[in-house]
């Protein structure tokens, strides 16, 4: 590339990194723009919609870059990718240039077949593959509850640097399903610009390594195949994990698509307030692997809060207003009465009582066994977990937030 | 009677006999040495002044109570009535200004709920960075039973609230109010307002062995719990109906309920319990009778009951849940002597008092509403803290509270202060009616003291003197 056109481009790549920091920092005014980086991505957005699953008006922005995408080819890459400048910066100081993968095929055009198949089937597989989530996630290291935690959020863009320095640009040409998309979208364009098409192709083709067209393989269709069976397959199998008795935010779709449309950003549990999303290291199996689950440790839900709703690039936690939310069950409280201490007579306890915000749960008298205990309205309970924070039985809690089977909204 | 020997004297002299029988150093020879003084002669005694009867008359079917003028037993700059844990804060609180303070008690004994009702937990205390936000008074009574053998556990162990022994209490506040050369009326019922010409309150009617008697006073504190003097003298007021239980202790015993083995051993058959958990009733584990929490006193729980919601102003249905519970209590008994480290357990003593948790709340200034509480609100006319509880952040009581809303030369204390239901629920707890008995006690005697109306005090002033007295005010 000539130098003088470099410079400025480096200039516009450093403001849109630093741009990138400032919209996922968790600085609490400014969180609800923490989605805005994720939603740029043309991977998220197509897959997303391919998945059926609603965006809002975030899919502007996604369609916008699309439409670039298909005339100017990579145009991301060269310009606003933060996590493409992290990377090359990284290659500059790199241990060794090493390009022994030159010669291998485009590893990230599967993970995008795989990946649309997958949506089509309702569960975009590697969604969470891409470069900009890894970005996102990396500030979640710092807000998480365990050392474990922090680690495995900031483990995807670490592992990037990792290639970068000792494969050079090994994720960006190869690996990257963002890039690849791209690749794609140029495709779809040039079939519409036929005419113009040599003069995009001159300028980028060498460098992504892959034809313009869109070339009907045996290995695409195997892909689009394998992503269509494997979505459909979690999918199914994500229906019994429904019972695992994790818990979602409010606003996140139905559990068996949910950890597929989840793209691991982090950014529901940095919106928290109340800290209690975290991501469940285990508690759903692989495919829920790092999706945020709620826990009653350090808070609730505060009645008065949808912060995590308004932040969800991809559309596994939908926006929903306070009043919806509010109505959004997340589970249902139940009651242990061996330990509770209002049935025992221990310090005339009903903390469940006074700390529910819908009042949900009242003190019911027994006039046979002369005894009162906490009793759950199902209709005004939405397991936001006031009852569980507060009470006050030690480690094992009387009263616990229970996944129930059906989701309202 | 009253004539001979008033009745400050008379106080001042049973409280000189009570520090000395107090202290127990007192060697018996230098009693017993002492000149004896003119003792009442036993058998019997000669008649006194006829005091005039006027009987209810039944007339056509109705009782008629006949017009009557009533002895003044007394009068003082400020009279307190009811001797709780809001009475006693106020009464000790105003004589610390240097007026004449007269502290009124239905029963025999101070505390009221904390002592009577055997309410021995004293929360809420802290706020959410365990820090003690109620002190003053209520935290010098505490200090007084840190002193004491089995006086009080878990103290200063935020969040842990402490418990006291409700014997250890009773004794500490008779000391308190010795000390204080307080005028103390024991077994006297404050049954009526009086009111003058133009509305406001100069003292109470109370019912006794003595017969119906007036105290007149410049300020009245109303620290009855149920309002029932402001209710009489016409202030307007909310009626709540609450739970009303009655507590136990029970003694021999060496299981708790709330211990961590007691926790340990329910994980076990915690699923099947969640399964035999009806959709609506008895809880399974009820059958199994209760064994309370610890209490200062070894081998002594006390055992909490919620009871059924009631109208505590009600005489025939305080009567009878009291029957009903005091029934209960002895099943449960029955049933905890299957629990091993209870099996000799006995009920060492049921509350003499049931537990009547709300009944009125006072129509006041300003009634403190569930937002405030929630949001942890901040007043110009703070009084006093009080502490978190469940998801309540700790917040502000202010004066206005106190007041109500038209009526003068009377403040509310304690429980029946004005505020919303779901608030109150809260400042009924022990401490919190220690901070609005104090407060309502410095703002009497300050009113007395500058010729004012308690609504017309220079909030400042109270403030500082409030501060003055130890209390917390942010």
């Amino acid at each position: 590339m000539i130098r003088g056109r470099r410079t400025p481009r480096l200039y516009i790549r450093i403001g849109c990194l630093v741009l990138a920091v400032l919209l996922v920092c968790p600085i609490p005014l400014w969180v609800y723009h923490s989605k805005i980086l994720a939603q740029t991505s043309p991977f998220v957005f197509i897959c997303t919609l391919l998945a059926g699953v609603s965006l809002g008006a975030g899919a502007i922005i996604g369609l916008a870059v699309s439409i670039i995408a298909m005339f100017r080819k990579r145009w991301f890459c060269h310009f606003i990718c933060p996590a493409g400048l992290i990377l090359e910066g990284a290659s500059y100081i790199g241990l060794g240039k090493t390009s022994w993968w030159k010669g291998c095929p485009s590893i990230g055009k599967y993970i995008l077949l795989i990946t649309v198949a997958g949506s089509v089937a309702g569960y975009p597989l590697l969604l969470w593959m891409d470069p900009l989530v890894f970005f996102t996630s990396v500030f979640s290291a710092f807000s998480s509850d365990n050392l474990l935690r922090g680690i495995l959020a900031a483990a995807g863009i670490i592992l990037l640097l990792i290639t970068a320095l000792t494969s050079g640009s090994l994720w960006c040409a190869r690996i990257c399903p963002l890039g690849a998309t791209q690749d794609y979208l140029a495709g779809i364009g040039s079939l519409y610009n036929k005419n113009k098409t040599t003069e995009i192709t001159k300028n980028s083709s060498e460098k992504a390594g892959v034809k313009d067209t869109l070339p009907v393989t045996r290995r695409t269709v195997l892909s689009l195949a394998s992503g269509a069976a494997l979505g459909l397959w979690v999918k199914k199998v994500g229906r019994v994990k429904a019972e695992s008795g994790l818990l979602r935010p409010p606003g996140a779709i139905e559990e068996n698509v949910f950890t597929g449309q989840c793209v691991r950003c982090g950014n529901c549990m940095r919106a928290c307030p109340s800290k209690i999303i975290q991501p469940d290291i285990g508690a759903a199996g692989i495919s829920g692997f790092m999706a945020p689950a709620v826990g009653f440790k350090s808070g609730y839900c505060l009645e008065h809060c949808n912060e995590c709703t308004k932040v969800c690039p991809s559309g596994a936690i939908q926006k929903l207003d306070l009043d919806k939310k509010q109505k959004y069950v997340i589970g249902e409280a139940v009651l242990n009465a061996s330990l509770c201490y209002m049935v025992r007579g221990v310090n005339d306890c009903d903390i469940c009582v006074r700390s529910c915000p819908f009042e949900a749960v009242q003190v019911y008298w027994d006039e046979e066994s002369y005894v009162a205990f906490p009793f759950v309205d199902k209709l005004k309970c939405n397991g936001c977990g006031a009852c569980e924070r507060f009470c006050p039985t030690g480690n094992v809690k009387a009263i616990t937030v229970k996944r129930t089977e059906s989701i309202k909204i | 009677m009253a004539k001979k020997i008033s009745r400050r004297e008379m106080m001042r002299s049973v409280a000189a006999g009570g520090l000395v029988l107090a202290g127990s150093m007192t060697p018996l020879n230098s009693l017993l040495a002492a000149e004896p003084g003119p003792m009442a002669k036993r058998g019997p005694q000669p008649p006194g002044p006829v005091i005039p009867r006027h009987p209810a008359i039944l007339s056509d079917g109705k009782v008629i109570q006949p017009r009557r003028e009533l002895a003044i037993l007394h009068r003082t700059d400020v009279l307190v009535v009811g001797g709780g844990p809001a009475g006693t804060a106020a009464a000790l609180a105003a004589r610390r200004l240097n007026v004449d303070v007269t502290l009124v008690e239905r029963y025999g004994y101070f505390g009221g709920l904390a002592t009577g009702g055997l309410v021995l937990a004293i929360f809420p205390l802290y706020d959410r960075n365990n820090r003690q936000v109620i002190r003053g008074i209520g935290e010098e009574m505490m200090k007084r039973l840190d002193a004491l053998k089995f006086g009080i556990i878990e103290r200063n162990k935020a969040p842990v609230y402490p418990t006291i022994d409700p014997e250890a209490f009773k004794y500490v506040l008779v000391e308190m109010v010795l000390e204080s050369k307080l005028d103390a009326f024991l077994d006297c019922w404050g049954v009526d307002a009086i009111i003058d010409p133009k509305g406001a309150v100069k003292g109470a009617v109370f019912e006794s062995k003595s017969g119906r008697q007036a105290i007149l006073a410049d300020v009245v504190i109303d620290a009855t719990g149920d309002g029932d003097i402001y209710a009489a003298a016409g202030a307007a007021f909310e009626k709540i109906k609450d739970t009303i239980g009655l507590v136990s202790r029970m003694g021999n015993v060496t299981v708790q309920d709330m211990l961590d083995e007691h926790m340990k051993n329910a994980i076990g058959p915690r699923n099947k319990a969640d399964k035999g958990m009806p959709a609506r009733g008895m809880p399974v584990t009820a059958l199994e009778g209760h064994v309370g929490s610890p209490t200062p006193a070894p081998g002594v729980n006390w055992i909490n009951m919620k009871g059924p919601v009631g109208d505590g102003l009600d005489v025939a249905e305080l009567s009878r849940l009291e029957l009903l519970h005091r029934a209960a209590l002895w099943k449960n008994l029955r049933n905890a002597r299957k629990k091993k480290g209870a099996e000799n357990a006995f009920i060492l003593e049921t509350a003499p008092q049931m537990g009547v948790r709300l009944t009125r709340l006072l129509k006041g200034v300003k009634s403190l509403s569930t937002a405030e509480m929630k949001a942890g609100a901040k007043f110009r006319d703070v009084i006093g803290y009080c502490g978190t509880y469940a998801n309540a952040p700790e917040f502000e009581i202010p004066y206005s509270c106190l007041i109500p809303d038209k009526l003068d030369n009377i403040l509310a204390a304690g429980r029946c202060i004005s505020a919303e239901f779901r608030v109150a629920d809260t400042l009924r707890l022990i401490p919190v009616c220690w901070v609005t008995g104090q407060a309502a006690g410095v703002a009497a005697a300050l009113s007395v003291k500058q010729k004012c109306l308690p609504r017309d005090l220079n909030i400042t002033g109270l403030q500082n003197q409030l501060r003055q007295q130890g209390a917390f005010l942010g």
